[in-house]
């Protein structure tokens, strides 16, 4: 239902933020996530950061796949 | 001369000669381009091919080229892929009333540049003026002429189950620039158009081997179009690894934020090639050595299995059908 | 480390041997990369998976795409739409149709967008075509409260936006796993997914790359086969239990409940969003009058069933005879997310 795509944050201004994925650069809305700064990662739906994560790897999975075989 | 092109360039009088001689002439000069009413060429020995394609691109000028380069690209292109070294083009031209002149010798400069790249003679050529609004800036039809090389015999119907499949570099760039030259979704990358002659490329690719049985320029509709023609014509199946389809960054990047399949994004200057698998590693090396091509490899193969399809092994290890193209790409966001 | 994990939880969901099992991946793009990964075919036959209904376009019934043409012909006003919208029918034709008569319809890429196409067209009244989830929703009320802010009045949305917790209770009987799709749990937190299990009704938060997918599958599967109940996040890089409280906040803010109709699955309860009194100039349908438009959909038709896992697409009686992709009968044969599309695209049998 909702293409998702993680980004690094390269500049942040008033509300906005231009972020950068594998080179694509584009501005998007970071009214939904407080105290952005230039590094860090998010995830970008429809022009706008719905959520900060850890980086743009998905390794956690891997964190998940070994928690449930403690 | 005004500084844009007026309905009197197209009526045939002074201003038209004037158009002709300052924008075309001064760019496509060659003795076989005259003033008289049709070129005299000699024929050269064995078979000929002979393509035409009209262009229109929106807009006119993107990163990497220009309509003007674009239309000997693909038709010089259309002939390398038969086999056949481009000799001769022409080229007719549709301009909308108002264009600027300056714009207008950029896509003739950029014209001449390419053609004497391809090793190509503009030998006649038109000129027509439409009202505003009843064209859109320029369009170029070019048609072209080419001696196929001894012993050379390329098909879409030739591929045989077992032969390699190559792309010469990576694919999509001439599609992602210029969606990305609109500018209607602000996204912004540093892609340019891969737009280029590529008979360089082809002679390279047949003085390694003739033993080529499909050579293939992927334009609209991109790789994965191409391959579907392939399987269609051949009866066969493609059968690629999706890992080893080379796709530039900054293309992945934009394909990501918008939901596109760069496989079925345009390329200008990308052949994909079937020939027999134990020619395939001398043929990509071969293609490395041409600027054009640097970027080959070989990317899949060509199956007797579910004939008429293109499956792809993807990164878990299932084999899927890559979906056929259709209707127009729409960003994909919900 | 990571391929390996990746590996196990492949080998996990193939040779899966206990009780038949079905698993509704909730969401449209986890339907599109299930596809396009293969993953279908790598899996257990005890495993079956079922579409749900969590794509945007394919749940938006006939009649709201009625009300965008009757807005673009009749009101002369501009549509912005994201792209998957523009081709689904609705009772005569789609927007694609309309605007070969003329209409003026745009695509873009964000509501954001659109507000900016507003701003430097005022000529033109603007409607963007407000669907998707809650993933969706904060950056369509984030359109409208910048328009309100900059007093932008030739902007307007034309809301279809839907929410899931009433849907999972309508679904519950369909599945019996969730798989959850992990950007509405990023707006909304894990809570909604929590309440289900104290129900009975298992689930796992999933991604969406190949990774995260047959990682949470081979969650799913390693805990059904404990039997009881579970609730597992797997997707805990985008995923926190608390969810995006601004998100949360501005729909609050601009939106309430309403009751709305799912393609094929009727009108669900309380499912539906509608702009809050106080933004009533930015609803196209009280801006323009739009009321009594009913949408027919073609009676062949099996979408609903289909998005209730109840029949798969080649059991409809138009399916790859007169409905394919390029020309889609049901929105599930549009959208790239639909089940009806996924299938004929990838040649599932």
């Amino acid at each position: 239902m909702c293409v998702g795509l993680s980004a690094k944050v390269v500049k942040v201004s008033n509300g906005t933020a231009i972020v950068d994925a594998s080179g694509a650069r584009r501005t998007v809305s970071a009214d939904l996530i407080r105290d952005l700064v230039p590094g860090d990662y998010v995830m970008v739906h429809a022009g706008c950061a719905i959520a900060k994560i850890t980086d743009d790897d998905d390794k956690e999975s891997d964190d998940v796949m070994e928690s449930m075989f403690l | 001369m005004s500084d844009m092109v007026t309905l009197a360039h197209g009526a045939g009088g002074r201003q038209t000669s004037e158009l002709i001689d300052r924008v075309f002439k001064a760019n496509f000069e060659n003795p076989l381009l005259t003033a008289d009413d049709a070129a005299v060429l000699d024929a050269p020995a064995g078979k000929l091919a002979m393509t035409t394609d009209g262009f229109i691109v929106s807009p006119a000028f993107f990163p990497g080229g220009n309509i003007g380069k674009l239309s000997i690209c693909g038709t010089v292109n259309d002939l390398a892929c038969m086999g056949a070294k481009p000799l001769y083009l022409s080229c007719a031209f549709v301009i909308e009333e108002g264009y600027p002149m300056d714009k207008l010798e950029e896509i003739a400069e950029a014209m001449a540049a390419t053609a004497k790249k391809a090793g190509v003679r503009i030998v006649s050529g038109d000129t027509k003026v439409a009202g505003k609004g009843q064209a859109d800036g320029v369009f170029i039809t070019t048609t072209g002429v080419g001696a196929i090389l001894p012993g050379v015999s390329t098909s879409g119907a030739f591929a045989r189950p077992g032969d390699a499949v190559i792309v010469t570099g990576d694919v999509g760039r001439h599609g992602c620039t210029v969606l990305l030259a609109r500018d209607e979704f602000g996204i912004e990358a540093d892609v340019t158009s891969d737009c280029a002659p590529l008979w360089d490329s082809v002679q390279a690719l047949l003085n390694e081997t003739t033993d080529v049985h499909v050579i293939r320029d992927a334009t609209r509709g991109g790789v994965g179009t191409v391959l579907y023609e392939i399987a269609g014509q051949s009866k066969v199946g493609v059968r690629l690894d999706a890992a080893s389809v080379p796709v530039a960054p900054g293309v992945r990047g934009v394909c990501g934020m918008l939901g596109l399949e760069p496989l079925y994004l345009a390329c200008e200057g990308r052949l994909v090639v079937v020939a027999p698998k134990d020619k395939a590693d001398a043929i990509v090396a071969a293609l490395r050595t041409v600027e054009e091509s640097a970027g080959a490899a070989i990317i899949g193969e060509i199956t007797a299995d579910h004939p008429g399809r293109v499956v792809m092994t993807t990164e878990i290890g299932a084999e899927t059908i890559l979906p056929q193209p259709g209707g127009e790409l729409l960003p994909r966001i919900c | 480390m990571s391929e390996e994990a990746k590996r196990k939880a492949i080998d996990i969901i193939s040779h899966y041997d206990g009780r038949p099992l079905r698993i509704m991946e909730v969401c449209g793009t986890h339907t599109h990369e299930i596809f396009r990964l293969g993953i279908r075919r790598i899996l257990s036959p005890k495993i079956k998976l079922i579409s749900g209904p969590g794509c945007p376009v394919c749940v938006t019934p006939v009649g709201f795409i009625d009300e965008a043409i009757f807005l673009a012909l009749e009101k002369h006003a501009t549509i912005t739409t994201f792209g998957d919208l523009v081709r689904v029918p609705g009772t005569k034709k789609s927007l694609a149709a309309a605007r070969a008569e003329g209409a003026r319809v745009q695509i873009v890429y964000s509501p954001l967008d659109a507000l900016e196409y507003a701003k430097e067209h005022p000529e033109e009244e603007v409607v963007f075509l407000s669907v998707g989830f809650e993933t969706t929703v904060p950056v369509c009320c984030l359109a409208v409260k910048k328009a309100a802010g900059e007093g932008i009045t030739n902007f307007s949305l034309l809301v279809a936006n839907k929410t899931m917790p009433m849907a999972y209770a309508a679904l519950k009987g369909s599945a019996d796993i969730f798989l959850y799709p992990g950007h509405v749990n990023a707006i909304t937190g894990t809570s909604v997914c929590e309440d289900l299990v104290k129900e009975g009704v298992s689930g796992v938060v999933a991604g969406f790359t190949a990774k995260e997918l047959v990682t949470a599958l081979a969650v799913a599967v390693t805990n059904a086969e404990k039997g009881e109940p579970f609730f597992v996040n797997a997707y805990p890089r985008v995923v926190k239990p608390e969810g995006s409280p601004e998100g949360m906040a501005i729909m609050e803010e601009m939106m309430e409940p309403c009751d709305t109709e799912w393609r094929g699955l009727g009108v669900i309860p309380m499912s539906g969003l509608k702009l809050r009194d106080e933004y009533a100039a930015f609803d196209a349908r009280r801006k323009f009058n739009v009321s009594g438009i009913e949408g027919h959909a073609n009676p062949g038709c099996r979408c609903g069933q289909i998005l209730k896992g109840e029949l798969t697409p080649p059991e409809c009686p138009l399916f790859k005879k007169v409905c394919n992709p390029l020309h889609p009968v049901g929105a599930c044969m549009v959208s790239g997310e639909g089940a009806c599309s996924a299938w004929y695209q990838y040649g599932e049998s």
